[in-house]
């Protein structure tokens, strides 16, 4: 079932598993993670953490932490709040209450891992052994372990003597009442999912490397987005007063002129920035109802503004060791570490270990959905009503986490369904528990619950999970149509199709028959499906339907591409990859444009010394349709450009001019072509004011134009042992549509890869808390990642549905995730459905398998 | 206090070249060749002998590097995924997962590829099945483990049975 890998190729390039160009530089060693950087003279970081859920901190003593051998400094939590900022949610949403926190916690920790001192010595293990001389006293206080506590009143608050919900919101869809009157039946439940962590193989980490002569400030870092670090890093640095800047500001009047110069020039190319923004009447309530708000936000934009350039850094980042979300965030220990190296003037490098990692490094899911489907009794669905708790735990992440993903959860949760009517609440709410962090889906529980719900309702209607979902799903004739929600579904939504095909290929109507006769053989045996669609990117206004006044800044993607003075183009993305294979896919798309081999393109990426702005980096199933899309229009004004030249040089018109592996000619004579280099040398001979190095620039933004949706179906068969517990997944199929493939292996990788992970939800993983918010999952003894044992073979059927839209190309990077722990919890209920079990939370270990089918007594839950 | 300072010798031949060295006693082995010889392409993921990204050879035995300590090395020869390559040939594992896709990040890459070489140099007799049990002590996060598998398999000769 996999692509066959094709070595150098001299036609096309997309469409074709093309050999990674990555691969010989990581598979020999010569790859450069974070934790590969050595400097002279650096020091290192670690944390003293709290081991409480819960308590104020009384005293903090250090001396003898400081007498240890290599100590240099020891920054705690009150010193660091004269260091910089505090994080200052930038969400503005009716409702919402976003707490203001410091990198370190200085007089109360709200969970365990809490940083509260960071502790700077000559050497790691030197760091690590200080860190135990200092003696911290708590004084506990009651845990908020869990959301029922947190929508307990008589819990204490973690935030300001604020409720625990610090979000509240409601939205109605249509006449939902009406709907629900005029139904046959209402089928309800209540789901949960536990908490899960993303765990990449490489932890979190960062170098921030200060040059000793100049005192530039490099970052070097593990991030998803290398601006976004670089920018709030010098946004919450070196905290200085209001009349401090202002006095720096008049000193240097060079700042204020820049500044006002290149304000000017965003409002003048993104001429939409001038409205107000929708989330101003939020805003202008959160700083009525708390002045220091206000003045903390203008503290730091002053702070900002009177930054010299030596002042901010720049961010480095080169190979990442996956993230699957959680190098998304700029994290507290990343703004620590940060302040200590300024403070000292000195490098220092901080390499999270395994344990920090689960504790702290990010979580996901933890969400309690109710949800009620009025339906006719023939599986018609007339309205949802939904409601939802997000567990975000202590610190929201930064610059966005829970209280976004809630406003996600809510504009996906129709899916590629009809669903006429919906109404959706939602609680996002504080408890003593790491902080909630994107996971490849950060909205994925919309599927889940839908996608289990079908299968409660096609049980208590008496009808396949097949016949609901076809009853239901938007077919190819109504396109294009909005969803209830907002966003369009377009002519390329070809979510009932792979349904179809699935149902197809799974052999569908005859698995009762399968079923009975595997059963009397003494086989326990289940399938199960479930589809869904992922904004990859979506449709233009998506993120105007998800986050009111968002959509300007988050959809533009640039890049610039370059003839270099050698004849070899450039590809500069603000992509940052940390496994998706984006010198490849680009260097493909930019291969093609340009008729010239692969290895005559370098895609640079992850400095924001040469590399366009954007915030967003790699994430959100977002690069291949935006980086892919950019690239294709900026490489084909470079040919435009090439051209132009080489007709010039060949005395030919512009429309005989071929490109081809490289070679530069008149149609029909390549024998006498000239090369890039050629071509390179004439321009620079034109332009003398090309860079150095180059020869001709192309530097485009592209919004996304049509976007648009990857959509699936999958599969899943599963046998249940019911004397172990023990799930194995014989077969695992995959239908799905991502338009154009850039290339078939790195597509299918990404698939593969999130399959693993939703497996690894369903039947290993779970980050556990108990009853006191003490951490209990702080080892991969603990925390099980699937092995290659526990995977199935995945056969994978691509459709691509034609479309006249250039670079229809789709991303594909969330969806295996999303998806595949609604299709195997199906899978698993439908082969133990005989026994009247009920499943409504994917966390299926085989203790759990046993009980759902009364082989063992249900345990007492003491871990939630 | 003076036990983390105090340096012990040690003889370790690694990648073909000898060193001796005075190190901590608490050094482990992935310290000392990441951070003593500068080979980096060894990587830590988990430091406590679960993921086995940090997986070496020691006399031709695959081990994880954060369990052992440079202490108890001494006298052994050591080989990393630096050793791998001759010059810009790849070992034929290297090519394998190459050819295959093998990895995405890459972060896990080195363990596996030692590992694998560790069941090629010992020739060990697989199936496709035992194969995943070979390699169920190194993990990895990003693929799903289908290409490592196909890579595997081909620098093997596997690829011919079926998946029983």
């Amino acid at each position: 079932m996999r692509e066959t890998i094709v070595g150098p190729f001299a036609g096309k390039f997309v469409g074709h598993a093309v050999r990674r160009v990555e691969d010989p530089r990581l598979l020999t060693g010569e790859g450069r993670y974070v934790d590969d950087v050595q400097l002279s003279g650096m020091l290192h970081a670690a944390f003293v953490r709290s081991p409480h859920a819960h308590a104020h901190i009384r005293n903090i003593e250090v001396a003898a932490a400081r007498r240890s051998p290599g100590v240099v400094d020891i920054i705690t939590g009150a010193e660091m709040e004269t260091l910089v900022h505090p994080f200052i949610g930038m969400l503005a949403l009716k409702g919402l209450y976003d707490p203001r926190f410091y990198a370190l916690s200085s007089k109360r920790v709200r969970h365990v891992g809490d940083p509260v001192a960071i502790v700077i010595a000559e050497s790691r293990a030197q760091a690590e052994d200080a860190i135990e001389l200092v003696e911290v006293s708590y004084e506990t206080i009651e845990a908020v372990a869990n959301a029922s506590d947190a929508l307990d009143s008589r819990k204490p608050p973690l935030w300001d003597n604020r409720s625990n919900v610090l979000f509240d919101f409601a939205n109605t869809y249509g006449e939902v009442d009406a709907a629900f009157a005029g139904a046959d039946r209402v089928i309800s439940h209540q789901f949960k999912e536990q908490r899960v962590s993303n765990q990449p193989m490489e932890t979190r980490g960062i170098v921030v490397e200060i040059d000793p002569k100049s005192s530039a400030i490099t970052v070097h870092a593990a991030t998803q987005s290398a601006h976004m670090l670089k920018w709030v890093l010098a946004l919450l640095s070196d905290r200085a007063s209001i009349p401090a800047s202002i006095k720096t500001l008049a000193i240097n009047r060079d700042r204020v002129t820049r500044f006002a110069k290149s304000a000017k020039a965003i409002l003048t190319a993104k001429p939409e920035l001038k409205e107000p923004s929708p989330m101003m009447p939020a805003m202008v309530k959160q700083f009525r109802a708390e002045p220091s708000r206000f003045v903390d936000l203008q503290r730091a934009m002053l702070g900002l503004l009177a930054k010299s350039d030596n002042d901010r850094p720049e961010v480095l980042a080169r190979d990442i060791g996956g993230a699957f979300g959680t190098k998304g965030s700029a994290s507290r220990e990343d703004l620590a570490v940060y302040a200590a190296a300024r403070k000292l003037g000195r490098s220092v490098k901080w390499i999270e270990d395994r344990n920090e990692h689960l504790m702290g490094g990010g979580h996901s899911r933890d969400e309690i959905v109710d949800i009620s489907m009025a339906v006719r009794n023939d599986g018609t669905l007339l309205g949802m009503k939904v409601s939802l708790t997000l567990d975000q735990g202590a610190y929201p992440a930064f610059p966005f986490g829970g209280s976004m993903f809630s406003q996600i959860i809510r504009v996906m949760f129709p899916g590629p369904y009809r669903v006429p009517v919906m109404q959706f609440n939602g609680k996002v709410v504080a408890t003593n528990k790491g902080t909630l962090v994107a996971y490849r889906g950060p909205w994925a529980v919309e599927t889940f619950v839908r996608e289990r719900m079908f299968d409660m309702v096609a049980r208590e209607l008496g009808i396949t999970a097949a016949e609901v979902r076809l009853r239901n799903i938007v077919t190819m004739a109504e396109l294009p149509t909005p969803m209830i929600t907002g966003p369009m579904l377009d002519v390329r939504m070809s979510a009932h199709r792979t349904l179809v095909d699935a149902i197809a290929i799974a052999d569908y109507d005859n698995w009762p028959a399968a079923q009975l006769a595997a059963r009397a053989n003494g086989k326990i045996l289940g399938l199960g499906i479930a589809t869904f669609c992922e904004a990859a990117p979506g449709p233009p206004d998506f993120f105007e339907h998800s986050i009111p006044g968002s959509g300007a800044l988050a959809g533009i993607e640039p890049a610039k591409i370059v003839l270099e003075a050698d004849g070899m183009v450039a590809v500069i993305t603000q992509q940052v990859p940390h496994g998706q294979g984006h010198e490849t896919t680009l260097a493909q798309v930019a291969a093609d444009q340009l008729g010239i081999p692969i290895e005559a393109i370098r895609v640079r990426y992850g400095d924001t010394k040469i590399t366009p702005f954007a915030m967003m980096g790699t994430g959100g199933s977002r690069s291949a349709a935006m980086a892919g899309g950019v690239v294709t229009f900026a490489a084909r004004e470079l040919k435009e450009r090439i051209v132009d030249i080489a007709a010039d040089l060949m005395e030919a018109s512009r429309e005989d001019i071929v490109i081809e592996a490289g070679n530069v000619h008149v149609a029909g004579v390549p024998a006498r072509g000239i090369t890039l280099a050629d071509i390179a040398v004439e321009a620079r001979r034109r332009d003398q004011n090309a860079a150095p190095g180059e020869a001709i620039r192309v530097a485009q933004e592209f919004d996304g134009g049509e976007g648009g949706w990857t959509q699936a179906t999958h599969a899943c068969w599963v046998e249940v042992d019911l004397e172990t517990g023990q799930v194995a997944i014989p077969r695992y199929v995959v239908v799905e549509d991502c338009g154009e493939i850039i290339n078939p292996a790195i597509v299918d990788g990404q698939i593969r890869g999130g399959i693993a992970q939703g497996i690894g939800q369903v039947l290993y993983e779970k980050i556990t808390y108990d009853d006191a918010g003490q951490f209990q999952t702080g080892t991969f003894m603990d925390y099980l990642i699937p092995t290659a044992c526990e995977i199935p073979d995945i056969e994978i059927h691509h459709i691509e549905t034609p479309s006249e839209i250039e670079a229809n190309y789709r991303g594909v990077g969330e969806g295996g995730m999303v998806v595949a722990p609604a299709a195997l919890t199906n899978a698993i209920e439908n082969a133990l459905a005989h026994l009247g079990v009920r499943i409504s939370e994917p966390y299926l270990p085989p203790s759990k398998i046993l009980e759902l089918a009364g082989v063992i007594q249900t345990a007492r839950s003491t871990a939630r | 206090m003076n036990s983390t300072n105090s340096r012990i010798a040690v003889a370790i031949t690694v990648n073909g070249t000898a060193h001796e060295l005075q190190v901590p006693a608490r050094q482990t082995l992935a310290e000392c060749v990441r951070e003593e010889l500068g080979l980096t392409g060894t990587h830590l993921g988990c430091e406590h002998g679960v993921c086995g990204a940090c997986t070496v050879l020691v006399d031709g035995q695959a081990a994880r590097s954060c369990l052992v300590l440079t202490v108890q090395a001494d006298g052994a020869t050591i080989e990393t995924v630096e050793s791998l390559a001759n010059d810009d040939t790849l070992h034929a594992v290297q090519q394998a997962m190459v050819d295959n896709h093998g990895f995405q990040c890459a972060f896990c890459a080195p363990g596996f590829l030692m590992t694998i070489k560790a069941l090629i140099d010992n020739q060990a007799v697989l199936t496709k099945a035992t194969l995943r049990e070979e390699l169920s002590g190194n993990l990895c996060r990003c693929t799903g483990y289908a290409s490592i598998l196909a890579g595997a398999e081909a620098v093997l000769g596997l690829t011919g049975e079926s998946n029983a």
